[in-house]
């Protein structure tokens, strides 16, 4: 056989392992193409890294192959790297009914709330397969000379049972001719049952009975344990059996010939084929517990926490353990209800199955994953589970204890959240989002800037104003100082106290020595100090000065004849001191400036109103 | 003509009646839009963000608080992109980048930026230090520093006054110089409209703008894209990584 096997590549998506919907539903064929006579299996993988298992499996249409065996279920999850990934595989044994190519649909499923569909499997389908061939010789029709020398039965435990109720079945093939060969050609239909086969101990010696009369030896082809899923009258359909047995050999008269021939006869294959069976199957009774999931029998539960006291992000296995008779295999995980703060995965599903007595029994594990996000003291609710007592007869509800867990809060460094990424990023990640904004906001419209508001063009305006307000006014006091008769007129004031100031140093001076030049600069800063006065005021050019004129300009401007009167006498005292400096004393010096001082005062009152 | 004008008074009369209706001013659906969502009624904020938003008003924390309700919800893509659409009105703002990081993380797709000259980044975090209106208001600065040290110079009387406003205007021109840069890079980018966020759930982007066109790769919602270029309905999209494809305008919606 030259099948190349398919590799299944599963992928579980790591990254977004915090997200429910990283859902994969896959089918793949162990082998491909496959030959006419061959089985082969089809798997459809459910992973997911979140919660949920499946739901509502619909199979696609299997119209070119028989289904053999099936559905097998088998799940498995991981915790790697704190990495959660889960999967649940349910499994067909599948044989082809003819050559050709053909495509296996899709499947479809229903987990987290989505339905989720399989990828088409196209599969080539060959002519035979070169199995172990038992003899050479092409068979013969041998069935008359068989008569009822051979044949297969198939019996029930019970006609009659309760939906969820175990019924055993048996194939049995009851021979009196040499059996060569027997392979299972059809598997029955067992449409509306889970069937479960039972191990039979293969070396067991055939029993012996006797049926009409005559002895056959009791060969247990099949043992089955079957739990109806559905209430109604079933069928069970005829298995098929291909046996081959050892016929004897037409006698022949040549010695060659007989010497030639296979002393033990030759071979024949035969077909053969069970009676179809009927059972009658009861509805379970109304009135079943909300968390009734169908599991029939008799069953206990147990609950255990791996840890009561934990820190925040470390995860806490919670395992309930069902234990007991009846469709165990069907048990679906019962509903814990967690505090909101915990995130929970599916749970890891394992199962414990013997079968003393043909009754199938065991336990059925399932472990739940759970990280506390928060800390505190958190209670889990009771873990409620419900079955139909075979032996009563009426619905029972078991509940475990209320389960109560200490969380501490944990360094908050290793999340066990998602896989990939830097330790940063998972840091990042164990964090949950900041709270939303409160209080006062303000509000724009879309488009809208600052800059292109009116305020703010006013706003931009204003230093431009107070720029050209500053260059204005700079040019003005430009013009100003440039206005000569304005300027002067308006510092004389200034001009003569300067120079007053200096003539009252230099009588301070001359005060103590006697010496003449003293005196005489005294007068001429004095006499300077007028005329300048006068200049700047009268607007005359210091060279076309003289007393008279000033004299006469000051009498047109309206000053009082008192005041011209003073004015000439200091400035002739003035230029008397120059030409006899010590013809003056002291007291004259003193009051020449007084009086100086005093005719400055009065003309700046004087000509300026 | 008149059938024209009567179609708009109807859109006028469309679009006011809901704020009409409403009669409460953006505040308030503020307010009872953080009340929702305090009290765990993610849905009910969302509508009122969006109706906010509708209204035509927009601000920062409005639009934070609308990616917050969307990542409760669960929808991030759309948390990205309000996210995305509130970084642009508060770039610095510390919640937000925190929270945009952390969506982020948890889209499926990781796309590691084309890496790039440092300075870029140091630019970037110089100019995600401040809002368009803050450097708007420090360029407004330098310009009244820049007028005022003109004024001091043009009045001062003495030497000395007048060499210190000289300096200052030389200072306060070069500040105007880089908000002014500044502000002209920030309005491009508040006006930029070249950037969207992948709004579908898992999108298939073409080699080219036609469904028949080869597959170039796979993205899901919540990548930021830059649209190169447009054609009908189709957008062609870059990544931060540099892969280019064509997808359709309906799959990503703008910042």
């Amino acid at each position: 056989m030259h099948a190349a096997r398919v590799a299944v590549i599963v992928l579980l998506f790591g990254a977004g392992a915090a997200m429910a919907q990283d859902v994969t539903f896959q089918a793949s064929v162990d082998k491909n193409p496959v030959g006419v006579d061959d089985q082969f299996t089809l798997t459809l993988t459910l992973g997911s890294s979140g919660t949920g298992g499946g739901k509502n499996l619909q199979l696609p249409e299997l119209n070119k192959f028989r289904i053999m065996a099936g559905p097998n279920q088998s799940s498995s999850m991981q915790f790697i790297n704190g990495v959660v990934s889960s999967s649940v595989s349910y499994s067909y044994v599948l044989q082809p009914k003819e050559i050709g190519k053909f495509t296996i649909g899709s499947a479809s499923i229903e987990a987290g709330g989505k339905t989720f569909q399989t990828n088409p499997v196209p599969i080539e389908v060959v002519k035979g397969s070169p199995r172990p061939k038992q003899q050479a010789a092409a068979p013969e029709d041998v069935s008359g000379q068989i008569g009822d020398n051979l044949f297969l039965r198939a019996t029930i435990s019970k006609t009659r049972v309760i939906q969820g109720e175990q019924v055993n079945l048996a194939y049995k093939l009851y021979s009196r001719v040499s059996l060569l060969d027997v392979r299972e050609e059809k598997a029955s239909n067992l449409i509306g049952f889970w069937g479960e086969e039972i191990e039979r101990s293969k070396d067991a010696p055939p029993a012996v009975e006797v049926v009409n009369g005559k002895q056959y030896r009791v060969f247990t082809i099949k043992l089955m344990a079957l739990f109806p899923t559905q209430s109604g009258t079933l069928e069970i359909s005829p298995m098929a059996l291909k046996a081959t047995v050892q016929v004897q050999s037409k006698r022949s008269l040549d010695p060659f010939d007989s010497f030639f021939s296979n002393p033990f006869g030759r071979s024949a294959a035969v077909d053969i084929k069970s009676e179809p069976l009927k059972i009658k199957v009861d509805p379970l009774p109304l009135g079943a517990p909300d968390d009734f999931k169908g599991a029939v029998g008799k069953f206990a539960m147990s609950t255990t926490v791996d840890k009561k006291t934990t820190r925040t992000n470390e995860a806490v296995t919670l395992k309930v353990t069902i234990s007991g008779t009846g469709n165990i295999k069907l048990l679906e995980s019962p509903a814990v209800e967690l505090p909101v703060d915990f995130e929970q995965y599916s749970p890891k599903v394992s199962d414990n199955i013997s079968r003393p007595q043909g009754l199938i029994s065991g336990s059925k594990v399932f472990e739940y994953l759970l990280i506390p996000r928060y800390p505190g003291l958190k209670v889990i609710k009771p873990v409620t589970f419900s079955y139909f007592d075979l032996g009563k007869r009426e619905y029972v509800r078991l509940r475990s204890p209320q389960i109560e867990l200490n969380v501490e809060q944990g360094a908050a460094t290793l999340a066990p959240l998602i896989a990939g990424g830097s330790r940063e990023d998972v840091r990042m990640l164990s964090q949950d989002i900041r709270f939303i904004k409160v209080g006062q906001i303000g509000f724009t419209r879309p488009g809208e800037y600052l800059y292109s508001s009116a305020s703010f063009i006013v706003l931009m305006l204003l230093p431009l104003v107070a720029l050209v307000g500053a260059f204005v006014y700079s040019r003005r006091q430009q013009s100003v100082r440039q206005d000569q008769v304005g300027y002067r007129n308006r510092s004389a004031m200034k001009v003569a106290q300067k120079g007053l100031k200096q003539a009252a140093y230099l009588l301070k001076e001359s005060a103590g020595s006697p010496n003449p030049k003293q005196r005489l600069r005294f007068y001429a800063e004095v006499s300077r100090a007028l005329w300048k006065y006068l200049g700047d005021k009268l607007n005359i050019p210091q060279s076309e000065f003289s007393v008279e004129g000033a004299i006469a300009e000051l009498s047109r401007r309206g000053v009082v004849t008192d005041l011209q009167q003073s004015l000439r006498m200091v400035l002739e005292s003035c230029d008397m001191a120059r030409f006899a400096p010590t013809s003056l004393g002291q007291a004259t010096m003193e009051k020449s400036y007084e009086e100086a001082r005093r005719i400055i005062v009065e003309l700046e009152r004087t000509l300026r109103s | 003509m008149t059938q024209r004008r009567s179609f708009i008074l109807l859109l006028a009369l469309l679009v006011t009646m809901p704020a009409g209706l409403s009669a409460q001013t953006p505040e308030q659906r503020f307010e009872q839009g953080n009340e929702a969502y305090q009290q765990g009624k993610i849905s009910e904020a969302v509508e009122i963000y969006e109706s906010i938003l509708q209204n035509g008003y927009v601000s920062g924390p409005l639009y934070y608080n609308l990616g917050n309700s969307y990542y409760r919800g669960g929808n991030i893509p759309r948390a990205i992109l309000n996210y995305e659409r509130a970084l642009r009105l508060m770039p610095a703002d510390d919640d937000l980048r925190h929270n945009l990081q952390l969506a982020n993380m948890i889209i499926t797709d990781k796309i590691e930026p084309v890496p790039r000259l440092f300075l870029w980044d140091y630019f970037d975090a110089f100019k995600n230090a401040f809002t368009l209106e803050t450097v708007t208001w420090l360029a407004y600065a330098g310009f009244v520093l820049l007028v005022g040290s003109a004024c001091v110079f043009i009045l001062g009387r003495t030497y000395l006054l007048r060499k210190i406003a000289l300096w200052g205007s030389i200072a306060s021109m070069f500040v105007l110089a880089v908000f002014l840069i500044l502000f002209f890079v920030k309005l491009g980018d508040a006006s930029r409209t070249d950037e969207a966020v992948v709004t579908a759930g898992i999108v298939t982007v073409k080699n080219s703008p036609d469904e028949k066109s080869s597959d170039a790769f796979v993205l899901h919602g919540g990548v930021k894209v830059q649209i190169v270029d447009r054609l009908s309905n189709w957008v062609k999209v870059r990544l931060a990584d540099g892969k280019v494809g064509w997808m359709e305008s309906k799959e990503t919606e703008r910042i």
